[in-house]
């Protein structure tokens, strides 16, 4: 399904983010995107969903390919309308704007069928359909994330991208987070990637691991050989 | 009877104003980029429509064009100016708008001369009688048409889904990004309203008074509306545009014949100058002393 290829990735033109990665998902898959800060999860993850450019970087060397066909040079809304989901880190949503108009701006892009998602949405998150007309801004850190991960939801994804979706959140918090991410993999059939540091949780669902470390991958293994164990070896090699 | 007379002055002006300061609210929303140049465009939709009538068309019709046109004037200002300019600071942004500004005087100079030009009449002749006070149809029709369009216009950043993508690309341009919305797109969408709307206030101001260069200045009077309005606020700018274009002709109708002639009677001093340009600025400064956030600004909270 998605297929990058020697990927190198770069900041103003000099900073070496990836080097080199070879990162494949196959249809239906949830897949693993594990490292320690800095391993170039994020710029990989924004590299597929064509978001390099906003922030000074840029496709230095390989290839990317959603179904076959490149994503390179792509605009990002473009990208999105494909169906490749980005859950941003920071949980980027609208504050100014009401929850409703939040979860229908996320739906501009591709309208058909709108309303059954949005529905889809509430019954995921039952909470954001009681607090639909209060601005988003208000929410709390894990509301938050539910909220953006509903947005995501609301651009009918084939591919979902979401990076560190775990951070600064409480633990119950967290499973609650992956209970979600869990059920529209199955419910939904939707192909997930998750970027994180470590979470016990993810390695119990994924279908694949992959382990970055400074731009390069350091291990690509089915999650039943990726034990806490190894992971740490390998973290700190 | 008098006052009435003035307010409706004051409404009809004020609400140019309001349609000209909701042009640039959208677009300093969508991209933080102040537009210097907002009188340019005003200045441009007058001379737009006068050209078109020399060509022959009927004034009503030279009207709409002069707004087409200044539309497409909006958004080539994006896609050949602003858009190349992503990675400079904002501040260098501001200063292309007032170059633009320079240029489109400069321009408007060498084609059509630095005197005033009588504006073709748009409006039917002659007044409506309200209540013993007569006011002429290029007022009502002034007032009329720029508090609809500023309503309809609100109504459509609101409730539209064409809005909705202006006000999501407006609050976070990364968001925006990422559901599907193709934030520059939305910036030239901006860039062609607002303009659009700075060139009807010009040929209604054109109407009001007359077609000369100094229509470019109307950004002075901009400015204080959408400080005064909160800068990020729509309705703001509808409310200040108003309030500002009553204090200018209170100012001029009312407090300058009296101190006029309380001076007379006092000193040797027989006039005040325009103090209707001076009145507003003051009262604008002392109510930012006051509420420094605008009437309808919110105070910036931040999640810490």
């Amino acid at each position: 399904m998605l297929e990058a290829r020697q990927v190198s990735l770069r900041y103003d033109g000099v900073i070496q983010a990836v080097d080199g990665v070879d990162f494949t998902v196959a249809p239906g898959g949830l897949v693993a995107l594990l490292g320690p800060n800095g391993a170039g999860k994020s710029t990989l993850l924004k590299a597929v969903a064509g978001m390099l450019p906003f922030e000074q970087g840029e496709v230095a060397a390989g290839s990317i390919s959603f179904d076959g066909r490149s994503l390179l040079g792509m605009h990002p809304a473009s990208i999105a309308r494909l169906g490749i989901a980005l859950v941003q880190e920071g949980r980027q949503c609208f504050r100014g704007l009401s929850i409703a108009e939040n979860l229908k701006a996320a739906s501009l892009a591709r309208p058909r069928g709108a309303a059954t998602r949005l529905d889809m949405v509430f019954d995921y998150f039952p909470f954001l359909r009681e607090m639909r007309q209060r601005p988003a801004g208000h929410l709390s850190g894990g509301q938050l994330q539910m909220l953006v991960i509903g947005m995501a939801m609301m651009g009918q994804p084939r591919l979902l991208l979401l990076d560190e979706p775990s951070l600064g959140l409480s633990p119950t918090m967290v499973q609650t987070v992956f209970d979600v991410v869990e059920r529209m993999h199955h419910e939904l059939s939707v192909t997930v990637v998750v970027a994180e540091q470590t979470v016990p949780r993810l390695l119990k669902m994924a279908t694949d691991v992959y382990v970055l470390s400074r731009g390069r991958v350091v291990m690509h293994t089915p999650p039943a050989q990726a034990d806490e164990e190894t992971l740490q070896r390998v973290y700190l090699s | 009877m008098l006052l009435l007379q003035i307010a409706t002055a004051g409404i009809a002006t004020g609400s140019v104003y309001a349609l000209i300061a909701i042009g640039i609210v959208l677009i300093y929303k969508c991209s933080g980029v102040v537009n210097f140049g907002q009188g340019g465009y005003v200045m441009l939709g007058a001379y737009a429509a006068y050209a078109l009538t020399r060509l022959g068309l009927s004034p009503q019709l030279a009207a709409a064009g002069a707004v087409l046109i200044l539309a497409a004037v909006g958004a080539l200002t994006e896609l050949l100016v602003l858009r190349r300019m992503l990675k400079a600071p904002v501040v260098a942004v501001m200063m292309v708008t007032l170059g633009l500004l320079i240029l489109f005087r400069a321009v408007c100079l060498a084609i059509f001369g630095p005197d005033q030009i009588a504006f073709p009449q748009i409006f039917p002749q002659g007044a409506v009688d309200i209540a013993g006070i007569f006011i002429t149809y290029n007022y009502v029709a002034a007032a009329v048409l720029s508090l609809v369009l500023s309503l309809a216009f609100l109504a459509f950043y609101r409730y539209t889904p064409m809005g909705l993508m202006q006000r999501a690309a407006a609050d976070n341009s990364r968001a925006a990004l990422a559901v599907g919305i193709h934030v520059s797109n939305q910036v030239s969408v901006a860039w062609a309203v607002s303009s659009a709307l700075a060139g009807l206030g010009g040929v209604l101001l054109a109407t009001l008074n007359s077609l000369s260069l100094t229509l470019s200045s109307i950004g002075l009077v901009a400015f204080p509306v959408i400080v005064l309005g909160g800068l990020t606020s729509l309705m703001g700018s509808l409310v200040a545009g108003l309030l500002l274009g009553m204090l200018e002709a209170f100012t001029d109708g009312l407090l300058t014949p009296a101190l006029e002639s309380f001076l007379r009677a006092h000193t040797s001093v027989y006039s005040v100058g325009a103090l209707q340009q001076v009145v507003p600025y003051m009262l604008v400064g002392a109510m930012l002393l006051v509420r420094p956030q605008g009437i309808f600004g919110q105070r910036g909270t931040e999640r810490v």
